[in-house]
């Protein structure tokens, strides 16, 4: 695979878009780009940025996404554009499409528009896996997940990452050839004679009693043990509602809802997204009525294990064949908690894969991936506070 | 045999009573076991629950710990924020750049994404927009036409020198709210700049992050940021106005260099006119001037015939005054020779020993007829000098010369000289009439003459001082004078030695 990433942190986002084209069509060394993936920080997110895009590259299938920092070779960036253009020897292929205006109702109908999108051309020729980018505001991010698996199959591997704003919470923007665009998902669909190794881990661990979830519908978590769902962590932290509505963000980073799953090496993690009057806790990401759950606790050095542990699973999902691009797609909950050490997840990843392995990645907020008990049967799930590292290799 | 009344064991049999007794004991064990199970159970639920209890304690710790480690972070980002950004604007020397030099991610560093800075303008008497960060061009605008209209909430700002605040202001305060709504913030800090000079303004930080609440903290840094700004907008005119005056003294150097210049071209066209004309009227001179000798001297022989003795007297006049004005004549000529480059310098090593025993021999009459001493004091360390040996006789017959004319009966003249660097000093000193202090500028000037009894009675060209400095000069080396009246004068001059 011919791969060449162009990053740029420059004042001016023009002149940033420009400067990471250039240098990424300086380091890709065929003509033919067959695709360009980019991400950036938020303040890229306008009609300009593409318009630069297109300006430089023509009409090559862009698909990317913002977020609150970029990851690449040279570091962590809380400001900058990253792309990644590639062209493909023979024999490996994509599809690339995007929905957009998804309504809250909607998400799993539009799942399904993308997975029909995504399959058309595709009807005779080896697929090997899809990646999507969503709104990292969608609500209903298992419904959407759940309407792909309806279209590309429930077994079909699906990577996801969830766009990022900076921190805000307030808007995030997927980028799709030509436009700019929230509420919305793209896609890609990849083919042909490519491998891929996925690790994906978080490194929380369980703490406190196990509970049951005695009423709870999709994504919202009405009780728990029988009380409302939000009086598990108004005792935990021995804070009223009012303080804990107030303290959501950082709560939900740190402490997040944990899902037993047997067979699974990890809990299955789940933030919350807000807490409604009623007390019940709306999550990003869906919890099955009588789950058993944990309240979850993570520090740093349980953080930077799970990333060694995801890079290694993503080495051996190679079967041995060497690695030629590593996608990161890592829960920005991490980035708050590793504060002023991210970078030593970029560190770990580097270590494991050689310090010139083209990589480009971005901090999302949620990440989809199967789950690898066989129980499960490979069916994609919404994840939270994971570091998912995808590794390719023709 | 009793009849009517049966045992209990006579009625079940022996077997059947020690079944129950088995049963019974069986039961009583299984009850025992569940009660055993039970308390573990309840032991085990104890433990859960104080497990549970001690994961409180940890989770609560765990998110104090969370708090003050971001906290620390916080801080040590703003620190590091307001580091780099005082740095970048401290090298800044011009006003319009200082406010440039704020980038978004310093503010980052500091919490606040957006930004204003306005100055006010004296003369228009409004708040000019400096720094904007983090808003659009129609966010802008509304916020410079609400600040034109609170402008009095801004200039009271600066006049107090007050900062305002979110945490500085009851939260239902019409202003606080007021500012949030304008500039589209949920916290935020507005800071006066105040450089000692020239105009004043504020600066606004801003926030709409409601996860972490304003401390005290960042107040303070924005505090110490506004300072730094302020400091280097006073620098930055300090810069300009040092820059303009340079700037106007480099000018006014310029004009007079380009006058002083043209003067001095002046001055060297006069002088070499004067030297042309000297040269040109001495050559004119000196051709009567041996004829008149010549014919004077004929006369004076009397080989024309006899003359009256007051004939003759008047011939021997003007013969001597012929040999005067032929001096003066040859004086002139080397003069503008000198000066013309003209003269050809046979620069050779001397011993100013050799010359100075010859000098003294010529004028030795002169001293003996006024008892003068004439003393020579050349070190052994003195080297040979590079001189045109002709040319340096004359210098030291003309110093030696006036020494001896200026000094009265039983006085001293004294020769010294001595090695300094790569020259050797020579010094002539009397203990003479010494000369008067408004005339030692003038001294070496062409036909300069000190205004004194000596050169009232005995005459002269003013012109030996005027040529031994020509011909110092053109041996490279300096001439002057050290003089005080009625006790002495010094005359020093440097030759360059011999290496």
């Amino acid at each position: 695979m011919n791969i060449g990433i162009g990053l740029s942190t420059a004042k001016d986002t023009f002149l940033a878009t420009k400067e990471a084209l250039h240098l990424a069509k300086k380091n890709i060394t065929q003509e033919r780009i067959d695709l360009a993936i980019l991400f950036s920080t938020i303040e890229f997110a306008y009609a300009k940025t593409i318009q630069t895009v297109v300006s430089i590259l023509g009409p090559v299938p862009l698909m990317g996404c913002t977020s609150a920092a970029v990851i690449a070779n040279q570091g962590i960036f809380k400001r900058g554009i990253a792309v990644m253009l590639l062209g493909f020897p023979e024999g490996i292929y994509c599809n690339t499409a995007w929905v957009k205006e998804i309504s809250k109702e909607g998400t799993r109908a539009a799942g399904e528009e993308l997975g029909e999108k995504l399959l058309y051309g595709f009807k005779d020729l080896r697929r090997d896996f899809g990646m999507i980018f969503s709104d990292g505001l969608m609500e209903d991010g298992s419904g959407f997940i759940s309407g792909l698996q309806e279209r590309l199959g429930k077994v079909f591997p699906i990577v996801g990452a969830s766009a990022s704003d900076n921190l805000r919470f307030l808007k995030t923007f997927l980028y799709c050839n030509q436009e700019v665009m929230s509420r919305a998902a793209c896609g890609i669909l990849w083919g042909g004679k490519l491998n891929f190794g996925l690790g994906i881990k978080h490194g929380w661990k369980p703490l406190g009693k196990p509970r049951t979830v005695t009423k709870a519908e999709g994504n919202i978590v009405y009780e728990i043990d029988g009380v409302y769902a939000a009086k598990l962590y108004e005792d935990y932290l021995a804070c009223d509602a009012e303080q804990l509505k107030k303290e959501l963000n950082r709560v939900s980073t740190f402490y997040p809802l944990g899902l037993y799953l047997a067979g699974e090496e990890e809990y299955l993690l789940r933030n919350i997204l807000s807490i409604q009057d009623d007390g019940s806790l709306v999550c990003h990401g869906n919890i099955p009525l009588d789950s058993s759950i944990r309240l979850m606790i993570g520090t740093k050095e349980s953080c930077l294990n799970a990333t060694q542990q995801a890079c290694k699973e993503a080495q051996d999902g190679l079967l041995g064949r060497k690695s030629e691009l590593i996608f990161v797609f890592d829960s920005i909950s991490r980035y708050i908690l590793l504060g002023r050490e991210a970078d030593k997840e970029l560190e770990i990843i580097k270590n494991q894969f050689g310090q010139d392995m083209p990589i480009i990645g971005f901090y999302t907020y949620g990440e989809q991936a199967p789950l690898k008990a066989i129980s499960y049967h490979g069916h994609a799930y919404s994840h939270n506070q994971t570091i998912a590292v995808l590794a390719l290799g023709g | 045999m009793m009849s009517g009344s049966f045992s209990f064991t006579e009625i079940l049999g022996t077997g059947a009573v020690l079944a129950v007794v088995s049963l019974l004991l069986v039961l009583w064990e299984r009850a025992e076991k569940i009660k055993n199970l039970q308390k573990a159970v309840d032991n085990l639920k104890r433990s859960l629950d104080e497990m549970d209890e001690q994961a409180k304690l940890i989770v609560r710790t765990d998110m104090e710990l969370n708090k003050t480690q971001e906290e620390l972070d916080k801080k040590v980002a703003g620190l590091y924020a307001l580091q780099k950004l005082t740095r970048a604007i401290s090298t800044t020397l011009e006003e319009s750049l200082i406010f440039r030099m704020v980038e978004p991610g310093h503010l980052e560093g500091l919490n606040f994404e957006k930004a204003c800075g306005f100055l006010w303008n004296e003369k228009e008497k409004k708040f000019v927009l400096y720094l904007t960060i983090g808003y659009s061009e129609d966010e802008t605008r509304i916020i410079r036409s609400s600040i034109e209209q609170d402008k009095n909430i801004y200039l009271d700002l600066i006049k107090n020198g007050k900062t305002l605040s979110s945490i500085s202001q009851p939260k239902d305060d019409a202003a606080l709210k007021r500012i949030t709504d304008i500039f589209d913030v949920a916290y935020f800090v507005i800071c006066p700049i105040l450089p000692k000079e020239g105009n004043k303004g504020f600066l606004f930080v801003g926030t709409l992050n409601t996860d972490t609440s304003l401390t005290e903290g960042d107040e303070e840094l924005i505090t110490i940021l506004v300072n730094q700004l302020g400091q280097a907008l006073e620098n930055a005119r300090l810069f300009e106005k040092i820059w303009q005056s340079q700037q106007e003294l480099e000018k006014k150097v310029e004009e007079r260099t380009r006058a002083l210049t043209f003067a001095l071209e002046e001055v060297r066209a006069i002088s070499k006119r004067k030297t042309d004309f000297i040269s040109a009227v001495s050559h004119e001179l000196r051709t009567p001037l041996t004829s008149i000798k010549g014919y004077a001297a004929i006369l004076t022989a009397e080989k024309l015939g006899v003359l009256p003795p007051a004939a003759k007297e008047r011939l021997e006049k003007i013969n001597i005054h012929s040999d005067e004005l032929v001096h003066m004549v040859n004086d002139l000529l080397d003069i503008a020779r000198i000066e013309a480059g003209k003269t050809i310098m046979k620069i050779e090593d001397q011993d100013l020993r050799h010359i100075i025993a010859n000098v003294a021999d010529l004028i030795a009459i002169q001293c003996k007829n006024k008892n003068i001493d004439l003393l020579a004091d050349i070190g052994e360390d003195v080297p040979l000098v590079l001189a045109d040996r002709s040319q340096l006789e004359r210098v030291f017959i003309n110093l030696l010369g006036n020494a001896v004319k200026f000094t009265p009966q039983n006085g001293k003249i004294t020769i010294q000289a001595r090695l300094k660097e790569k020259t050797v000093e020579v010094d002539i000193s009397d203990n003479g009439i010494g000369i008067p202090e408004e005339s030692l500028t003038k001294l070496f000037q062409e036909f300069y003459r000190v205004d004194n009894a000596v050169n009232q009675e005995v005459k002269g060209t003013g012109l030996g001082l005027s040529l031994v400095k020509h011909i110092v000069e053109a041996h490279r080396g300096k001439i002057w004078v050290e003089s005080f009246p009625n006790k002495g004068s010094t005359f020093s001059f440097t030759l360059p030695a011999k290496e």
